[in-house]
């Protein structure tokens, strides 16, 4: 096969290419320890070529590190260029504004040789489950309370472990085992990836991925322009408020779509701010190519392709494109707005395919002893509803833009011996409208035992509901209460014995006009208890009917 | 009792209900197809029956046994066709079912949609009553109250079955069997599910979600049971049924309306099944079932064997079948391989530009393009004519006349424009499409488990599984492909293999450290005797010919998931000091890398009782009337190698005898399917009757 490549040998090759990331994400999630990869999925796999470009995804993996890997292997290809690389050489970085924008993802970088030559790069990404410092707070105030940073490195050296670099991570972490177990998960997974991208080529005759790449890259950016090409021309704007612990944060954003390119601008954002909630540009422009495709290209795999027709920017120093050394650990209760910020600017140009905000999720690390002496080192989630769309209610309790699984209570109450009073469903907690939001969730955490335990609280939305689209209601506010008595959304609680903690996870926004709500659906969500009869009258103007 | 020679396999599939009788003496296998009666199956079982049996020439009374298989569960549940339920549920969740993984499948569809619970929000009834996770009582329950509640909503709603469901109960079930024991008491007319009794595995939504499915088909399949017993009593039978649950064991009729669950779907397994009996037939211990259908191909691994299992499958998506938007169960079934692309599947280009097949099925209705049914996209099966590969004048055995000129009409309308495509190279690119999603799943799937395929032996059936067959292997480097005689109805041949079984999975978190030889001795024994229990009813209660298999889940402390392990013979104290080894060693096949130094936990605890099938079916021969004129004919059919057209001789299955050898290019025709032979792949005819084949640059490699 030495012709360029056909449609055919293209379609074949992409799609063994995406079947081998997500066969070393897999490997990962499953021989992780940290809660954070395995519950979470907060990892990535990404292929790249021998430039550097990237041209295949593990489906599965974090949208955020999707976007921001690109940005890394210029990073790390700068620091270390093609020719010096050698095979069995393993580089890494966790540095916020080169990786994945906080320091506890370690970003792992195969290069993948086959028949002696350099044919691309294979980049895990894992969130540890520890990188020393004070530990992911949002009270941290600089990037030096957020634990080590390692620059562009190599971890192993023609397949041997560089130990003075690894030495430095084992000093300075606080479960050693699980932090390098986790690594050398990673390193693992890049030796299964160069193996099976090898044993590709063997297969179907080719000497290295270029041939392939240019196709993918060309197939995809083709696509991303066609789609831009249709939406009209215009510059689109749009603002939010983002709850900060001084106060809070206005981000605003303009996006201008000229023929079949974008630019995205975020001029006019708010300066950051002194807490850990900065984002840096890597993470800023990573969310900004997720929401853009979403809108106009979900279907096709993500890859170096899609961003070429976008332009990403934000003023050097604003909370979107912040520099060192703020603290950037909760990077994502700000970062994660910029999904609804861009959907609601291109509401008006994109009205069938936009998502009214969505309640978001709730991450708590918790840290403790359980009755038995056991220590605690984990992760909790909940998760709020979704925006509607045009001629979708929002989905119950599902998270966005990020991903996570539940946390079975079950499987939490024999892990951490805190109790789960309930779980419920918040009815009318979902913004009404034409398409009605997804409920939010109720949940109450009870310590039962006589050892208090931390948690450290990353909730939003507790000031700025999710909002509605084209006359559609927001969704219900995020609370969170101790003994019953709220206590701000951000920040590390003590859960003394016989407390509880309570959280009111938010609901997802509204979507058209509550009164054009067909009949047929309010009885439904009134069967169903999704909305209640008071809410009905309320939100949808229904009046009060006999009996159900 | 009957002390009958004959044992009968019938499935019950979609579109057709297979019969297979054979003589466990003479090793005879007579086989029967009809078509499904879909408004009661059983109405084809039992007009099926006195077909066969007139065709073998013997009287029913010669029937020593029955096993079935049946897809009614699956039905149900992706119809949504089941009894009015409810669910008794934990003060504090009921909304499990709606609050549900909380997980996207999809991350950049928007619009990804997810099943609604089989059992709406209203109908669930809140029991205050707590067991925490160590077991300990901490809300008692009174069942007085449970009771009373139950029987206003059953006046108020017609609710038929009940799914008894509390958080902590395969810690301690006590308080789901004192529910079961008042609702019986109390409402003798309900059928009643408890989580515990269905599957003690520790995550409540998986464990609720497969016990409201237990109870939404218990009323149906518990009816359906007893028309086809009293309809085979009419009949004059009086040897004994058994029914083939989704892991290839079968289950006596009163057990299996208990678990109905668990019968969800037997025709996977049944191809497993198949495909061990292959393996005893061709000494392979290592086998591939590749079985592909109108709507989906299906696959299967048997290692030494016995074909691999699992707890988990999805049933019923509604999105794009995309995994994720079904509903998850948690059940013993073949660990099965599905892939989207079958005869039906639709093709075209994508997003990005490329060729797409599948997951989107033109279905039966209008079906592909060559239907002439006024389906105007190609399928497969289009690509499949298109290439010569189908016969349009004998598909289904002469039955359906295919269009080809429509098939090539559809694709140059999809392909045409696109790629500046002929029709032909379309559809070798649409053949090849999915022979490389086939090899994806299997190379996938076996790398996971940690399975060689390279030395295996692959049996191929369904309609279209022999079509691409040996293309399939020569990518996987397989060096043997068996078509099995009776490929037709190898479901209902597959039954007759099927062992009595039953399965348990227990979760029980135990660190390994803390775990003595006594407590790991009364742990299994306890679980082997409630596996055992099941299959008394048919043994009355003697249990020298009992197989136990057990195993167990095990993890690193701290990682969240597990592996099985598979325990040799022995007591706990000569295995637990070996268990940390036997585990690095499992972990490694998949991992590569063990962490030896790493505390070690017990998750989940596993056993299987099992009762061999009666030998000798492997060595069926089926009573065939052999046709004259072995080479009936050429026609040009697309060779990959020449990019062109070949006139390709055709061979006629049925006409074929032992010792015949036939070399590629070839087509060989069978009712069902065609088997085709690409450049210098080779076939040869067993004494058995099967045809076994070897792929081309496989034999070039070795």
């Amino acid at each position: 096969m030495n012709r360029t490549i056909d449609p055919i040998a293209l379609g074949v090759v992409w799609d063994r290419l995406i079947a081998i990331a997500d066969s070393i994400l897999l490997s990962i999630v499953r021989s992780a320890f940290s809660v954070g990869v395995r519950e979470a999925w907060d990892v990535a796999c990404v292929v790249f070529d021998r430039e550097g470009r990237s041209i295949a995804q593990a489906g599965l993996s974090m949208p955020a590190f999707i976007g921001t890997a690109p940005y890394t292997i210029e990073h790390l290809l700068a620091r270390f260029p093609p020719a010096t690389l050698a095979e069995g050489d393993v580089l890494a970085t966790n540095d916020p504004w080169m990786g994945t924008g906080h320091t506890p993802d370690l970003c792992v970088v195969r290069p993948v040789f086959y028949r002696g030559s350099l044919v691309g790069f294979v980049m895990t990404i894992s969130h540890l489950p520890d990188i020393g410092g004070r530990g992911l707070t949002i009270d941290n105030r600089e990037i030096y309370e957020e634990g080590l940073i390692l620059p562009p490195c190599r971890l192993y050296r023609e397949g041997q472990p560089n130990d003075e670099v690894l030495d430095i991570l084992r000093a300075n972490v606080r479960v050693v085992d699980e932090v390098i177990g986790d690594i050398e998960a990673n390193v693992a997974g890049g030796a299964v990836g160069e193996q099976l991208i090898g044993e590709c080529l063997d297969e179907f005759g080719l000497e290295d991925l270029q041939a392939v790449a240019d196709g993918i890259v060309r197939q995809s950016e083709a696509a991303m322009r066609a789609e831009l090409k249709s939406v009209p021309d215009g510059t689109y704007t749009n603002r939010l408020e983002v709850e900060a612990p001084d106060g809070p944060v206005i981000l605003a954003c303009a996006v201008t779509i000229a023929g079949d390119t974008a630019t995205i601008d975020y001029t006019g954002t708010g300066a950051a701010v002194g807490k850990a909630i900065n984002v840096p540009l890597c993470y800023t422009r990573s969310f900004t190519g997720y929401a853009i495709k979403t809108l106009t290209t979900p279907a096709i795999p993500n890859n170096q392709g899609m961003l070429a027709p976008l332009r990403i920017t934000a003023p050097q120093g604003c909370i979107l494109n912040a520099s060192r050394p703020s603290a950037t650990g909760g990077r994502h209760t700000v970062g994660w707005f910029i999904v609804p910020l861009v959907y609601g600017a291109l509401a008006e140009a994109l009205p069938d395919r936009v998502q009214a905000d969505s309640g978001m999720v709730s991450l708590f690390i918790v840290a403790g002893a359980r009755a038995d002496g056991r220590e605690i080192a984990t992760q909790y989630f909940l998760a709020g509803g979704l925006g509607a769309m045009h001629g979708l209610d929002g989905h119950h309790t599902t998270p966005s833009p990020t991903n996570n699984a539940v946390v079975s209570s079950e499987v939490w109450e024999a892990e951490t011996g805190v109790r789960v009073a309930h779980r419920r469903l918040l009815p009318d907690s979902g913004g009404a409208g034409r398409w009605r939001g997804g409920l939010g969730q109720e949940a109450v955490l009870s310590n039962d035992s006589d050892i208090p335990v931390t948690v450290s609280l990353f909730g939003m939305r507790s000031e700025f509901a999710a909002r509605g689209l084209f006359g559609g209601r927001s969704g219900a506010l995020r609370e969170f209460r101790l003994d019953g008595q709220p206590i701000p959304a951000k920040g590390r609680v003590t859960l003394g014995p016989g407390q509880t903690l309570t959280v009111r996870e938010a609901g997802g926004g509204g979507y058209g006009d509550p009164r054009r709500r067909d009949s047929a659906a309010r009885a439904a969500d009134l069967a169903a208890g999704f909305v209640t009869a008071e809410g009905l009258l309320r939100d949808y103007g229904d009046k009060p009917r006999k009996g159900v | 009792m009957t002390k009958g020679d004959w044992r009968l396999g019938i499935d019950i599939g979609g579109t057709f209900t297979d019969f297979a009788a054979f003589d466990q003496r003479r090793g005879k296998l007579h086989i029967h197809k009809q078509l499904t009666t879909p408004g009661d199956p059983s109405e084809s079982v039992l007009s099926g029956i006195p077909v066969l049996l007139g065709e073998a020439g013997i009287g029913i009374a010669e029937i020593d046994s029955i096993v079935h298989g049946t897809t009614l569960v699956a039905n149900a549940l992706i119809e949504r066709k089941g009894a009015r339920t409810t669910m008794l549920v934990t003060a504090g969740f009921a909304d499990i079912l709606d609050i549900a993984l909380e997980r996207r499948y999809d991350m950049y569809d928007l619009r990804a949609r997810y099943p609604a619970p089989l059992v709406p929000r209203r109908l669930r009834i809140e029991v205050g009553e707590r067991i925490g996770a160590d077991g300990r009582v901490t809300v008692p329950l009174d069942p007085d109250a449970l009771a009373s509640a139950v029987a206003r909503l059953v006046a108020d709603e017609d609710i038929e079955a009940v799914a008894v469901c509390f958080l902590n109960s395969p810690v301690n079930p006590a308080h789901e069997a004192a529910a079961v024991e008042r609702l019986g008491e109390a409402c003798p007319d309900l059928t009643v599910t408890s989580s515990a009794d269905v599957i003690p595995f520790l995550r409540e939504h998986e464990r609720w979600s497969t016990t409201v499915m237990n109870a939404f088909v218990q009323p149906m399949f518990s009816r359906y049971v007893a028309r086809l017993e009293a309809g085979l009593g009419d009949l004059g039978f009086v040897g004994s049924l058994a029914i083939t649950t989704s892991s290839g064991g079968c289950l006596d009729p009163q057990t299996a309306r208990r678990y109905p669950i668990r019968v969800l779907e037997s025709g996977p397994a049944a191809g497993a099944l198949m495909a061990s009996l292959i393996g005893r037939r061709t000494e392979s211990e290592n086998l591939l079932a590749f079985d592909m259908g109108g709507t989906t191909a299906k696959g299967a691994l048997i290692r030494g064997g016995r074909p691999l299992k699992r707890y988990d499958i999805e049933v019923a998506r509604i999105h794009d079948f995309k995994p994720g938007s079904g509903l998850s169960v948690k059940t013993p079934v073949v660990d099965l391989i599905e892939i989207g692309a079958g005869g039906g599947s639709l093709a075209g280009v994508d997003a990005r530009g490329l060729i797409r097949v599948g997951p989107q099925s033109a279905g039966a209705d209008p079906g592909p393009a060559c239907y002439a049914r006024g389906g105007g996209t190609p399928t497969l099966t289009d690509a499949n004519l298109a290439l010569g590969y189908l016969d349009p004048e004998s598909f289904l055995g002469g039955g359906m006349p295919l269009d080809r000129a429509a098939a090539q009409a559809a694709l140059t309308r999809e392909f045409g424009n696109a790629f500046e495509m002929q029709a032909a190279t379309a559809a070798w690119g649409i053949h090849e499409t999915v022979n490389e999603q086939v090899v994806r799943a299997f190379r996938n799937h076996a790398a996971e488990r940690g399975f060689d395929y390279r030395g295996a032996t692959m049996v191929a059936f369904g309609g279209a599984g022999p079509l691409h067959a040996l293309r399939v292997a020569r990518k996987l480097r397989i060096g043997k492909v068996v078509f099995a005689v009776g490929a037709g109805v190898m479901s209902a041949i597959g039954l007759l293999a099927s062992p009595q079984a039953f399965e348990l999975l227990q979760s029980d978190w135990v660190d390994l450290d803390a775990l003595d030889a006594a407590s790991f001795d009364r742990r299994f024994a306890s679980l082997v005797q409630r596996a055992a229990a099941p299959l008394d009813n048919a043994h009355k209660g003697a249990r020298n010919g009992f197989a136990v298999r057990r195993a167990i889940d095990m993890r690193y402390s701290g990682q969240g998931y597990e592996i099985e392990v598979v325990l040799p013979d022995g007591g706990g104290a000569d295995l637990l000091p070996r268990l940390p080894g036997l585990f690095d060693e499992c972990y490694a096949r998949v991992f590569a890398r063990p962490f030896s130094k790493r505390p070690i936990e017990i998750v989940n605890w596993k056993v299987e009782v099992s009762v061999p099938a009666p030998p000798g079916v492997a060595d069926y021969r089926p009573v065939v009337r052999r046709r004259a004129g072995k080479r009936i004919g050429a026609r040009p059919a697309w060779l990959p190698e020449d990019e062109d057209f070949v006139e390709t001789p055709i061979y006629d299955r049925y006409a074929l005898e032992t010792g015949d050898e036939i070399t590629g290019p070839a087509l060989i025709e069978e009712r069902e399917s065609t088997i085709v032979l690409g450049r210098d792949d080779s076939a040869v005819v067993a004494a058995s009757g099967d045809l076994i084949a070897t792929p081309a640059a496989v034999e070039a490699m070795t």
